[in-house]
């Protein structure tokens, strides 16, 4: 496993959470780059980009572009009963690293074309 | 400098009609992404880590130009993701150019010479393609982390030279840049025959594949100070001569985030161009909502503290221009002489 996937948050389902908990996820899925599936307390569940949120807002909200390509969506706090993280983080460094690979791959063979 | 006089007047004529309005924070350049979609995964880019159905996903021209009037800031930059990936760039440019506002287009160039061939761009003085070249061949290449994308670029611009159009470059440096290779850059840069360049440090975002590179603000002012200490004439610079002395360490500038404004499909972007701390209905909620004393150098903030990029400080410079005589002529001086 390499660090930028231990440092990721890709999978992790917190469970049901309220209050200071719910803020602290919502934060974390603000700032997540993968989707993640809202669940509300009635129990739909919605999956989307978690975009924006406003903690100090009248009704603190999160906004979120569904995967289905629809319009945003905004989401009280209050309905929502937990967030998990089901989407690919897209900012786990993979592409760096491929790139790199590739260049020492490339690097490796210059010398033996050169013979 | 390099500026156009007409676009230097009206940058000086809109600043100084902010003073006489006691504008305490106005906006210089709005940065519009229409889109987050790129052709390239550059090692130092933080813009484009979405899942594919935001990268799908563009703002409408109407969007784009309902927060271009909303802004009023008379120079628009179009990063992105690759703005040439737009559908409806060149409807969204002449529609700009109509409105007179200064349009600089930043490109990776890739599309280019096809899209100039497909003629959907016309030569105009509020035009500029800003090509994204972090360096000679071998460095660039690297940066963009694809082979052949600085040939391609320089295609592009050759193109776009030859067909009338404004061309300026845009380069970003990271730690290990060396001195000696950008002044040769700079001078290949003037010899294919562009307006201007543009230089700034990189800003280590957190979301960036590569997090080694960036430069600390020591490393910078060497950086910067081994580069332009000694200027050619005929290194031309479409950019403040006062933030590349910021950048040499001759200035203690502080940040002005809301200098360039960030706009894209998620709403006004807070604080900045670079950070995203959540984002604001409206170009008006940005400006008054946002928590401004979180930012800049002296803030304590951590994401500021090394930051010295050009759309925090650039701002400053012009600012500070128009701010004091001694501003004023140390901007004269510099544009007058060339010297940093």
């Amino acid at each position: 496993m390499t660090v930028e996937q231990e440092r990721s948050l890709e999978g992790w389902d917190p469970g049901r959470v309220e209050g200071p908990d719910l803020a602290f996820v919502v934060e974390r899925a603000f700032d997540y780059r993968g989707d993640v599936t809202v669940v509300h307390r009635d129990g739909r569940e919605v999956v989307g980009y978690l975009f924006n949120r406003d903690v100090d807002a009248g009704e603190p909200f999160a906004q979120l572009f569904p995967r289905d390509g629809a319009d945003a969506v905004t989401i009280p706090y209050a309905d929502i009963a937990s967030i998990r993280f089901t989407g690919r983080d897209t900012a786990a460094g993979s592409s760096y690293a491929a790139w790199l690979r590739s260049r020492e791959a490339v690097k490796a063979t210059k010398p033996a074309s050169r013979a | 400098m390099s500026v156009p006089a007409s676009q230097m007047w009206t940058v000086a004529t809109y600043v100084l009609r902010q003073k006489l309005r006691r504008r305490k924070r106005y906006p210089l350049v709005l940065m519009l992404e229409p889109l987050f979609r790129c052709n390239l995964a550059c090692a130092g880019c933080g813009k484009i880590q979405y899942p594919a159905h935001i990268l799908k996903k563009h703002l409408s021209v109407d969007q784009c130009l309902a927060a271009v009037d909303e802004c009023g800031a008379p120079m628009v930059s179009i990063p992105g993701g690759e703005p040439l990936m737009y559908p409806d760039i060149g409807r969204l440019v002449k529609e700009l150019v109509a409105r007179r506002k200064y349009v600089y287009l930043c490109t990776n160039a890739i599309l280019l010479k096809e899209k100039l061939e497909a003629g959907i761009f016309e030569p105009s003085k509020y035009l500029s393609f800003s090509v994204h070249m972090d360096g000679l061949k071998p460095e660039h290449d690297e940066a963009v982390c694809r082979e052949g994308v600085f040939d391609g670029a320089v295609a592009g611009i050759r193109e776009a030279l030859r067909r009338g159009f404004r061309v300026t470059t845009n380069t970003t440096l990271f730690d290990g840049a060396s001195p000696m290779r950008m002044q040769m850059f700079f001078d290949e840069m003037m010899d294919l025959g562009v307006e201007g360049m543009m230089v700034s440090p990189g800003y280590s975002y957190s979301k960036a594949p590569d997090q080694e590179h960036f430069l600390r603000r020591q490393k910078t002012n060497e950086l910067f100070n081994k580069m332009l200490s000694n200027p050619k004439r005929r290194w031309k610079f479409n950019q403040s001569p006062l933030f590349l002395q910021f950048l040499m360490g001759k200035h203690d500038f502080e940040c002005t985030p809301w200098g360039n404004p960030t706009y894209n499909m998620f709403g006004w972007q807070r604080p900045c161009y670079l950070l995203q701390e959540g984002y604001a209905a409206s170009f008006k909620e940005l400006m008054e909502t946002t928590r401004w004393e979180h930012y800049g150098h002296k803030s304590g903030n951590e994401k500021c503290k090394d930051c010295m990029v050009h759309c925090g400080y650039e701002p400053t410079a012009v600012n500070y221009t128009f701010n004091s005589w001694k501003g004023f002529k140390a901007t004269v001086a510099a544009t007058v002489t060339g010297k940093l």
